[in-house]
């Protein structure tokens, strides 16, 4: 009985310790989403080869106690002479992965716990969810729908181009039979003429459908987040409906003139060489409207690139590297510590001089935070390419170019919190993207961007790691580092 | 290639390079007659176009279908399409030469190469180029240039991936990705023998045009072709040169361990060597300073061809020939201090921003007064609507939808937020891609009769048209949309932006808009190719037009006409003509009583025509002396 009773014990004891232990696990994963998410994404992919290999299976490839080496600082492991290290190092075309020096192990642990449940996934629905696509399910249901779409597609081209080859080949025969008698059979002055007034009904028709449709896609159809968003957006429709006027009219004489003088027998040309008065007046007016764009031009150019505006903004210095970018923010002194390339290294990515006192207070973050209303200067830098830092939503953009200091000054206006109700988008964030062409990560290179009221970026700042504990930055671990 | 080469035994025209035994070698490959030089150039530059879109559908269709795998890519791209997948390195490297191609080797070498070999001497009635040698090693110097591009596609690391401007660091730094170690070496030679082969051509046409002009062809009286080609070749003459600066530059860079373009690159970047004190701005300086001009090397040919079809097809004088001319001219000129709006956002100097907007902006005027007259001259026309006027038409349609967007994009305050997007992709391929090919092929249709002594086949040529007009609208026209949502161009993928997610539909039908597209483009193929073997036989003036090419014998001979080269005794527009028994009157042909070909035709007859009335000859005998004085006249 007492064995009986010791059995069921300890069978209990034993389903605990496994349940706890899967609850942990699944726990682990999540945490490993969250910091995969963060700081992985740039360069890797569980399925799929981005700057680093797919990560599928690395669980089971390289044992944890190398792993955890690996992804603390791998130059290191790879200058000890570590065969496998240095393998990998050249399997991946000796580029550098970036050294995550400040990560506990429990960290890269859960890191490891989050691809070795990717791995075991399908493999179209973890592609969806490492792109970080809220619509990762809808997506697969629809994927193989497309496959089915496109060979529908493929054979609607090919049906269509059989087609064509037998019109073709009908009026060629009608051409021939032309020939023969002496006297065109078809008049093919006449069809084109009538295309061409086809093609200027429809084409205008298909235009303006996509002008409804289109534009509420665009991000001129929002609230623009920034000061200067309202005499861009307003110059932007100037322009469009200057632009248009003329593109209605020019176009629409070209192909109704093409429609209405088509050759016909009784049709003669007027002999019309010139008219200067014609003439004069078709180049005054178009100087005129462009006087007009280029006078209002100018003023939104120097009202946006005013220098003066950058005296009272907040200086926050954006980094951008293959393939990520940094913010660092000056800290309780209001002065951002000084640089150096040639202190770039693995630990101090972004060169910055520990020593110095301005710098000890900085604080480096992979997401860029703005105070709502108060005006910003973002300060750009790069470390090995020209990027260049866009941000649709505000207007801005600029080139971060190696070696040379740009800078942008604006103000937010509308914080991410109400542009999500604007939009009706609960999900929606700004964001910074990267865009010039920079690698082969090119297209993965984003920061997150928020507007935050007062409140709200004080109490994310505060919880944000000073420059003097770390070296690397890490965002969602911010917890931890900030009990240490 | 053709036959058409034959017999020039009997003509008896006395040049220094008609008469030496002439093998297949001479003939057809190392050959020294413009009209076989331009046909090489056609050729070759079919053959890169065939080879650009192939690459841009490669890359189009991992845009619109990024989740799927396509096994085909795996059997033609190998490793880099591994399992299906495009890889995101091999993607930059098509964009890369997708652009290289189409600019430089396509529609410069392509269109300017072709045309202005063909036409120049033809037209302003010389016996061939001022320099056949010359003109010789232009073809070949991009013959290699070509073979150089080509190569670099199979080299370890790929072909250069930095895109079509290669701007360093990307390209100098081989670490900074695959595609700049030896393929971008290669795409630098390639670059700097096809610099060679711009130049050789360049000089020979404006020595052509400006000494080897028939008597009574004054510059006044030149068809707007070459008047297109003679500026596009001054153009090339002075900005080629600072691209190859630039070049060579950025290899010392790459090779050599020098910091022209490098600022604070730290050692183990950049193979061992600290780089501090160059300037990557600097490259996109020297480059956009012929980048600019290339341009307008590019449309002015286009517009060139564009002005002497629409008159012939209309069977009307081109509205505005000293307008189009001055336009040509104003839009040289300007093209040289504009290259800064390619570079708003570099951080440069506000104040020197709103110089580039000024000058930018101003060259609508010009481009405005050049659509005006197009459309002037279509008005009250007699339309012939062959494959060529529509493809002239199409040209005019893409100038202006292209060209209106230019006015965002030169305005340095919007162009903030749409540098580098698809809005730019979209304006550019319209107004420079598409404007450009369809005034090539408008070229070729309508020329085909003269290089090939054949008739292309109509049916067939509508349709190439139309389905090439409809699909380009559709790949471009929805491009604008996306770039207003902020889609950056040169994206492997959109997946990772939720915001951008709602653009799949529209690049799948963009995609499939290009398929269309790419299969129209085989009508043609099949048009041109089998028309040279197949076609019927033309005759020696098929369109009724009339310039000069059209007085020379259908059968080609070295030296262009038999007997002595026809005088010029009018403009080149003479169509329908009040008065005139015929709708054309070909400049060759004098009016009554008019003995000396420098004289003006006899043109009392329209008097609304000011430029020919008695006065106004004065007028320009007294504004274009100085012209006369400087270009002297021509030989005959």
């Amino acid at each position: 009985m007492k064995i009986f009773i010791r059995l069921i014990q300890s069978t209990f004891i034993i389903a605990a310790l496994l349940l706890s232990s899967i609850n942990s696990q699944a726990q682990t994963a999540d945490e490993g989403a969250q910091l995969f998410n963060a700081n992985c994404t740039s360069c890797h992919a569980i399925n799929e080869k981005v700057v680093g290999p797919a990560l599928k299976g690395a669980h089971k490839k390289y044992d944890e106690a190398w792993l955890l080496k690996w992804v603390k600082n791998s130059q290191a492991l790879v200058k000890s002479g570590d065969a496998q290290a240095v393998k990998v190092y050249n399997d991946n075309n000796q580029s550098v992965m970036t050294s995550f020096t400040n990560f506990t192990d429990v960290q890269v642990k859960s890191l490891i716990a989050y691809i070795k449940a990717e791995s075991e996934k399908p493999a179209t629905a973890t592609t969806a969810s490492v792109a970080g696509s809220t619509t990762s399910s809808t997506m697969d249901a629809t994927s193989s729908n497309e496959g089915l779409e496109s060979k529908i597609n493929w054979l609607i081209i090919i049906i269509s181009v059989l087609l064509i080859m037998i019109i073709v080949l009908v009026f060629d025969i009608l051409a021939k039979v032309g020939d023969i008698q002496g006297k065109p059979v078809i008049d093919w002055y006449g069809i084109n003429g009538f295309l061409l007034l086809g093609f200027l009904v429809l084409g205008m028709g298909a235009a303006t459908w996509e002008f409804i449709v289109h534009t509420p896609l665009t991000v001129n159809a929002q609230t623009p987040a920034s000061e200067h968003g309202v005499i861009y957006d307003s110059m932007f429709n100037i322009t469009l409906l200057l632009t248009g006027i003329v593109f209605i009219i020019t176009e629409g004489l070209l192909f109704w003139y093409g429609f209405k003088y088509r050759s016909n027998a009784k049709r003669k040309a007027l002999y019309y060489p010139d008219n200067h008065k014609l003439e004069l007046i078709w180049t005054i007016i178009p100087a005129i409207v462009l006087t007009v764009l280029v006078v209002r031009g100018l003023k939104t150019w120097s009202s946006i690139t005013d220098r003066a505006q950058a005296e009272n903004a907040q200086k926050i210095e954006v980094y951008g590297y293959q393939f990520a970018w940094n913010a660092r923010y000056a800290g309780t002194d209001n002065i951002l510590g000084p640089h150096d390339f040639r202190k770039i290294g693995v630990v101090n990515a972004l060169g910055v001089d520990p020593n110095n006192e301005t710098a000890k207070d900085d604080i480096v973050t992979n997401e860029l935070h703005f105070k709502v209303g108060q005006p910003v200067v973002l300060k750009f830098r790069a470390k090995d390419v020209i990027h260049s830092a866009y941000l649709p939503h505000f207007r801005v953009q600029m080139n971060v170019v190696p070696g040379l200091p740009t800078q942008f000054t604006f103000t937010p206006t509308v914080t991410t919190a109400q542009m999500r109700v604007l939009l009706g988008k609960p999900n929606f964030d700004y964001i910074l993207l990267c865009n010039k062409i920079c690698g082969s990560a090119h297209y993965r290179m984003k920061m997150k961007v928020v507007v935050d009221t007062q409140d709200e970026y004080n109490k994310w700042l505060g919880t944000q790691p000073k420059l003097a504990s770390i070296s690397t930055p890490s965002v969602s671990d911010t917890k931890t580092l900030a009990v240490k | 290639m053709s036959n058409q080469h034959s017999h020039n035994d009997d003509h008896g025209h006395h040049d220094a390079h008609g008469h030496h035994e002439e093998t297949f070698i001479s003939k057809y490959v190392f050959s020294m007659d413009h009209k076989m030089i331009a046909k090489q150039f056609l050729i070759t530059g079919i053959i890169m176009g065939t080879l650009g879109m192939a690459m841009s559908l490669i890359f189009r269709l991992q845009l619109a279908f990024p989740d799927m795998k396509f096994p085909f890519l795996e059997t033609i791209l190998g490793h880099w399409g591994k399992d299906g997948k495009l890889d995101p390195n091999f993607y930059l490297a098509l964009i890369t030469i997708h652009g290289t191609i189409m600019v430089f080797y396509v529609l410069t070498a392509g269109l300017s190469g072709t045309f202005s070999n063909l036409l120049i001497p033809l037209q302003v009635g010389a016996r061939d180029m001022a320099s056949p040698f010359l003109n010789m090693l232009s073809y070949w110097f991009f013959f290699m240039s070509s073979c150089v591009l080509c190569v670099s596609l199979f080299v370890e690391g790929g072909p250069a991936s930095a895109g079509w401007t290669v701007y360093p660091p990307l390209s100098a730094l081989p670490k900074a990705i695959p595609g700049s170690g030896t393929g971008m070496t290669l795409w630098l030679v390639a670059i700097i023998l096809f610099i060679a082969s711009a130049l050789l051509g360049g000089v020979n046409y404006i020595t052509t045009v400006l000494n080897m002009r028939t008597k009574g062809m004054k510059m006044t009286r030149l068809p707007l072709t070459i008047w297109a080609f003679l500026i596009t070749a001054v153009l090339g003459l002075l900005s080629f040169p600072v691209l190859l600066g630039a070049g060579l530059l950025l290899i010392f860079d790459r090779s050599f361990g020098t910091s022209f373009y490098l600022a604070d690159i730290p050692a183990d970047l950049a193979g061992g060597i600290e780089r501090v004190g160059g300037s990557p701005i600097l490259y996109q300086h020297l480059f956009w300073f012929l980048g600019h001009p290339e341009v307008y090397i590019i449309l002015l040919p286009a517009l060139g061809i564009t002005s002497e079809v629409i008159a012939t097809q209309s069977r009307k004088p081109i509205f505005g020939y000293r307008a189009m001319i001055g336009s040509i001219l104003a839009i040289a000129v300007l093209s040289f201090i504009v290259w800064g709006h390619h570079m708003f956002i570099t951080g440069m100097n506000p104040f020197l921003g709103s110089v580039f907007v000024l000058g930018t902006l101003i060259i609508a005027v010009p481009s405005a007064v050049k659509t005006f007259n197009y459309i002037a001259t279509l008005w009250k026309g007699n339309l012939h609507l062959t494959p060529a006027l529509l493809f002239a038409i199409g040209l005019v349609s893409f100038f202006i939808s292209g060209g209106l967007t230019g006015l965002f994009l030169g305005n340095a305050a919007l162009d903030i937020n749409l540098h580098d997007t698809y809005f730019v992709v979209a304006h550019f391929h319209l107004v420079m891609g598409s404007a450009a090919i369809f005034g090539m092929m408008s070229g070729i249709y309508h020329w085909f009769p003269k290089m090939f002594g054949k008739m292309m086949n109509n049916t067939l040529g509508y349709a190439h048209f139309w389905l090439t007009f409809i699909s380009a609208y559709c790949v471009f026209f929805p491009m604008h949309f996306m770039g207003l949502a902020g889609v950056p161009r040169r994206y492997y993928a959109n997946t990772a932006y939720d915001q951008f997610n709602v653009f799949v539909d529209m690049n799948i039908f963009i995609t499939i808009a290009a398929i269309v597209g790419g299969i129209a483009q085989l009508f043609f193929i099949y048009n041109f190719f089998n028309s040279i073997i197949r076609g019927k036989k033309t005759v020696q003036n098929p369109w009724k037009s009339n310039t000069l090419e059209w007085t020379a014998p259908v059968e080609k001979i070295h030296g262009n006409w038999p007997g002595e080269i026809p005088h010029v005794y009018r403009w080149a527009y003479d169509y329908s003509k009040p008065g005139a028994d015929d709708d054309f009157i070909p400049q060759n042909i004098p009016d009554e009583g008019q003995t000396d070909p420098l004289d003006e035709p006899n043109a009392t007859v329209f008097e609304h025509s000011h430029s020919h009335s008695p006065e106004a000859s004065q007028k320009e005998v007294v504004m274009f002396s100085g012209l006369k004085k400087l270009f002297g006249f021509a030989k005959s």
